[in-house]
């Protein structure tokens, strides 16, 4: 490659084009690394789903209650490792606008099944002893300034006490992390056994029960024998898969990853035109200095491979520099807590290379071919 | 002055007349403004639609009183005793018969699937009176016929139809023991109502165990807007822990849930505006190098070098204007009447339909001047500046 | 005769790299008006320079050049602008036409800068094409004349608003000898018929015999002044 000095001569001979052309690349990848890695921290939530887990809820739809008593039901059926059951209690913190992603759980079978959720062994033992416990995700203690020992107020936009009031005591007992860097940890469980004495209806109802099978093969096995349990009941009740669950729940807003994909298409079309015509204008207006360079013995090949490497170059440099700007914006948007948890991974970061590349041969393949068959003797009256 | 706009429109002249000569970089210029344009405008409309749709939903005749802090009907109780005790504040409407003018209502989910991904979604059920059908002022059966009151008959919203499978007249529909049919198909002029089952509220009432509660009220309002006669009273007696407020102030703060869809629309379209800006710049820049000869020529003639500025400028926001037209058009054409559906504030599907209004065309356009007037700007600079011994040197 | 241009002690020079490079250091001249005349001189000897400065294209560093009794050394860019609208019509060596333009349009481009009508520029553009002898081809797009023509059209173009000056840059260094000695007959009809002062940078011999005088410039100075018979 020894020719790369003129390649890279040729590419900086108009500083301002260069600069405009880059940056319009730039832009496109900054696009697509951004959008990218947004959605797949959307998607996180299907992906880190457990094979092992399925979601019972009421079959009429999942806002609809069960009836407590279903827990010791499924128990007993056979290959099952764990059940554990949950209620949205629609919290917020201070304001209504500050919504708090809140559960009811019991919290020995919750850390159980849902064993992704870090806790020290002394923060575990202080929540299962302490009736007004809360262990909070790192996310959001990390929002409120929350830590181990502090006792705040969460209200309810569903449930109320006694007295009419709608908030409700805790203490912060413990700090979780996830297993996984994506995992979730911007939400906040307490004791069930606390939210079914001190609200004011719908006692002793469950909002769904998370269920771990012994092993994903059975899982079908296990639907079955839920769903046919609790037919023709007053609560029937539909089993799915969590990741199926998680699924239709991020479909419910909309075809995401379709828009997304539109905008990245979008984005790279524009600089597809873009970069396109400024190199086949960049080799135009050489058709003389070509011209010399095949009067002075270069191969065509030669030169073919000149102007491709140089629109090669030119994607993979703005390219790259679109990745890095990428990673830091996502770490700008990783300090937003209502976004979920964004990590540019290598996938992404392989398929934006894949994608340099091809850009930088669809753009340089016109002018590269032009240079190919260009004559001497026009390339030289031409000039 | 007259002289200097006749070389302006000279110049301006030729350099439109030129343009066949750099077809493809000018065509990359109108390209790009116009994704640019079609991106932005196809964000925008699709929350206009779901705003409008919205804010259509409410009316001002009406108001509509909730469990304070439920935020949505869906989270909302309230009993048969705080309806009652309500009905009697001053400032409703009263019907034919003497009765205060008003609709108790549940607000439910159940499972529909939704057609563009075959997966189950949340459809909100109502549980309505015949009231409750008078107080609206758009409701209207397109086919079929109203459910009768105590069986287990509803009425599906159009826009359900369209987006949802599982509801289409004549159809049976369980949900939990219970079978219910479909009679007929309802319109309330686009609203939110229309992605809605209506039942017999008693009907709903029993198959949820809601007891002889309800979760929302409608009142018709002797006096459009005026409320406060029913907040007075809500605040004065404490068994009322409700909020009071008209339909129309109601879903109108719920129309601004897809706010976040129109800052992302214009962020995502001003950095992709950064990239259209940037071929814009080239395009133009790429145009002053061809024609330097000629602008150079004109002003050894004579011509001034603000009729440089200003053709070049003109040169410029022309291909802008032409592709943000185009944009905004590619958009009109497929994203303007779009039916979809999302997760409204309710927790439940929101059908609405993309609207692309003049006012938003407007936006788009504006967007593409300013990429015109900023990328002709500093290659029109240069133009102005071009030395005019270029005129005596070979043309390249 | 009255002297048309005067130039007094001018000095000229501009900055190449690291290198100044002086053209001229003292240079005084004076042109009476209906005078043609060819300024010869090896390249770099600033024969252009020089007539970019007469025309107002190009500024002295320092010294004065007057035309007509009126100092445009120091004038503004749009004062210049002006001024040579109204004096001078410039003549290049590859005619500098409009592409887009047909020939009529491309002659009519200096008189969009007078207040003249629509109907009256039609007819000044007519009788300068008619000059020119190209009063058939005036509807013809540049890209369909030879260079001949083309220089031709320049010409009318140059003429058009009846200026004082006509200013040449090698008019004849893109043609064949034939074509080249029917644009200098050309020239020198405007000069002697139509009193047009006439000041032409050339390279070649044959085409400075149809000047009243010649200037021979090398390294900025006069080397030689013969006069044509």
């Amino acid at each position: 490659m020894k020719d790369l000095f003129l390649v890279f001569k040729n590419l900086t001979r108009k500083p301002l084009r260069l600069f405009l052309t880059m940056f319009a690349t730039f832009v496109a990848f900054l696009i697509y690394g951004t959008l990218t890695t947004f959605e797949d921290a959307i998607d996180a939530g299907v992906e880190l789903s457990a094979d092992d887990r399925l979601v019972v809820v009421n079959k009429i739809n999942f806002t609809q209650p069960l009836p407590i008593s279903y827990v010791n039901r499924v128990e007993a059926l056979s290959n099952i490792t764990g059940v554990t059951h949950l209620n949205w209690f629609g919290g917020y913190y201070q304001d209504p606008q500050q919504q708090v992603i809140t559960f009811a759980a019991d919290p020995e079978s919750f850390l159980t099944v849902y064993n992704e959720l870090l806790l020290s062994d002394e923060e575990r033992t202080a929540w299962l002893q302490n009736r007004q416990g809360l262990i909070v995700g790192e996310a959001l203690a990390d929002q409120y300034g929350w830590k181990v020992g502090d006792r705040i107020p969460l209200n309810s936009n569903i449930f109320s006490q006694a007295d009419g009031s709608s908030a409700w005591e805790f203490d912060v007992v413990g700090v979780f992390t996830g297993t996984d860097e994506q995992a979730n940890t911007a939400a906040t469980y307490f004791h069930y056994d606390y939210f079914n004495e001190t609200q004011t209806f719908g006692r002793d109802y469950i909002g769904f029960m998370g269920v771990r099978t012994s092993d994903p093969q059975l899982n079908e096995q296990v639907i079955k024998s839920i769903d046919d349990m609790f037919a023709n009941t007053p609560f029937e009740t539909e089993t799915v898969p969590e990741k199926t669950f998680n699924k239709a729940f991020i479909e419910q807003i909309g075809n995401l990853s379709l828009i997304l994909g539109a905008v990245v298409f979008a984005a790279f079309f524009i600089i597809l035109v873009i970069v396109g015509n400024s190199m086949v204008l960049a080799v135009r207006e050489r058709t003389g200095e070509i011209g010399v360079l095949k009067t002075l013995g270069f191969r065509s090949e030669r030169i073919f491979v000149m102007v491709l490497a140089e629109s090669l170059l030119l994607a993979i440099a703005s390219g790259a520099l679109g990745l890095f700007v990428t990673s830091l914006v996502v770490n700008i948007l990783n300090s937003i807590p209502q976004l979920p948890v964004m990590v540019l991974s290598t996938d992404i970061i392989l398929q934006a290379f894949g994608i340099m590349v091809l850009l930088g041969l669809i753009t340089g393949i016109i002018p590269a071919v032009n240079a190919l068959r260009l004559n001497i003797i026009t390339a030289l009256s031409r000039q | 002055m007259f002289g200097l706009f006749s070389q302006i429109g000279t110049v301006i002249v030729m350099n439109i007349r030129s343009l066949p000569q750099r077809l493809w970089m000018s065509l990359a210029a109108v390209l790009a403004v116009s994704v640019v344009v079609a991106v932005l405008l196809s964000f925008l409309s699709m929350s206009n639609g779901f705003a409008s749709t919205l804010d259509g939903t409410g009316s001002d005749s009406v108001a509509i009183v909730t469990r304070s802090g439920s935020q949505s009907e869906l989270n909302s109780v309230i009993s048969r005793d705080s309806v009652n005790i309500v009905s009697t504040a001053p400032g409703i409407a009263t019907t034919t018969d003497g009765q205060p003018f008003y609709s108790a209502e549940l607000y439910v989910v159940v499972d529909g699937i939704k057609k563009s991904s075959g997966t189950e979604v949340n459809i909100p059920m109502r549980g309505i009176s015949r009231t409750g059908f008078e107080l609206r002022d758009k409701v209207e059966i397109v086919e079929g016929r109203v459910f009768e009151p105590g069986t287990n008959e509803l009425i599906v919203g159009q826009g359900v139809l369209g987006q949802f499978d599982g509801f289409d007249l004549g159809q049976e529909v369980t949900f939990g023991k219970t079978r219910w049919s479909v009679v007929g198909v309802f319109s309330t002029g686009g609203s939110a109502f229309e992605s809605e089952l209506w039942a017999d509220a008693r009907m709903v009432q029993d198959l949820f165990n809601r007891g002889n509660s309800f979760q929302t009220m409608r009142i018709r309002l002797a006096e459009p807007g005026n409320v406060d006669g029913i907040r007075e009273m809500i605040e004065n007696d404490p068994r009322l822990i409700l909020d009071v407020d008209t339909e129309s102030d109601y879903f109108a703060t719920q129309g601004e849930a897809l706010q976040g869809i129109v800052f992302f629309g214009w962020g995502i379209s001003i950095v992709m505006g950064l990239g259209a800006l940037a071929g814009a710049l080239n395009t133009m820049y790429t145009s002053v190098a061809s024609r330097s000869a000629e602008i150079a020529t004109l002003r050894a003639i004579g011509f001034s070098n603000l009729s440089a500025f200003f053709g070049t400028l003109s040169e410029s926001i022309l291909l802008s204007l032409v592709g943000g037209v185009v944009g905004a058009l590619v958009s009109y054409l497929f994203m303007d009447g779009l039916t979809t559906a999302t997760m409204g504030p309710g927790f439940t599907q929101v059908v609405f339909t993309f609207e692309l209004s003049p006012a938003l065309f407007q936006n788009g356009i504006m967007l593409a001047l300013l990429i015109g007037l900023v990328g002709g700007f500093f290659p029109a600079w240069r133009a102005a500046r071009l030395p005019v011994i270029t005129a005596f040197q070979k043309a390249t | 005769m009255s002297v048309l241009f005067e130039l007094k002690n001018v000095v000229k020079g501009f900055v190449k790299g690291k290198e100044k490079i002086s053209i001229f250091e003292d240079l005084n001249m004076t042109i009476e008006e209906g005078d043609f005349v060819a300024i010869m001189g090896p390249s770099g000897s600033g024969k252009t320079t020089l007539l970019n400065m007469l025309g107002g294209v190009d500024q002295p560093t320092g010294g004065e050049v007057w035309f007509d009794g009126e100092r445009i050394d120091s004038l503004s860019e749009g004062n210049l602008a002006k001024w040579r609208a109204n004096n001078v019509g410039f003549i290049f060596q590859f005619y500098n036409l409009m592409p887009m333009l047909n020939a009529a349009r491309n002659v009519e481009l200096p008189l969009l800068l007078t207040k003249l009508s629509g109907k009256q520029r039609k007819k000044n553009v007519e009788t300068a094409l008619t000059l020119v002898e190209l009063a058939d081809r005036a509807k013809h797009m540049p890209s369909e004349m030879s260079g001949g023509q083309q220089q031709r059209v320049a010409i009318a173009r140059a003429i058009v608003s009846d200026p004082k000056l006509l200013l040449c840059d090698e008019p004849t260094g893109d043609l064949d000898r034939a074509t080249a000695d029917e644009i200098l007959r050309m020239l020198q009809l405007l000069n002697q018929k139509f009193n047009k002062t006439i000041v032409m940078v050339t390279h070649d011999p044959a085409a400075a015999k149809y000047a009243k005088r010649t200037i021979h410039l090398d390294k900025g100075e006069f080397v030689e002044e013969e006069l044509v018979a």
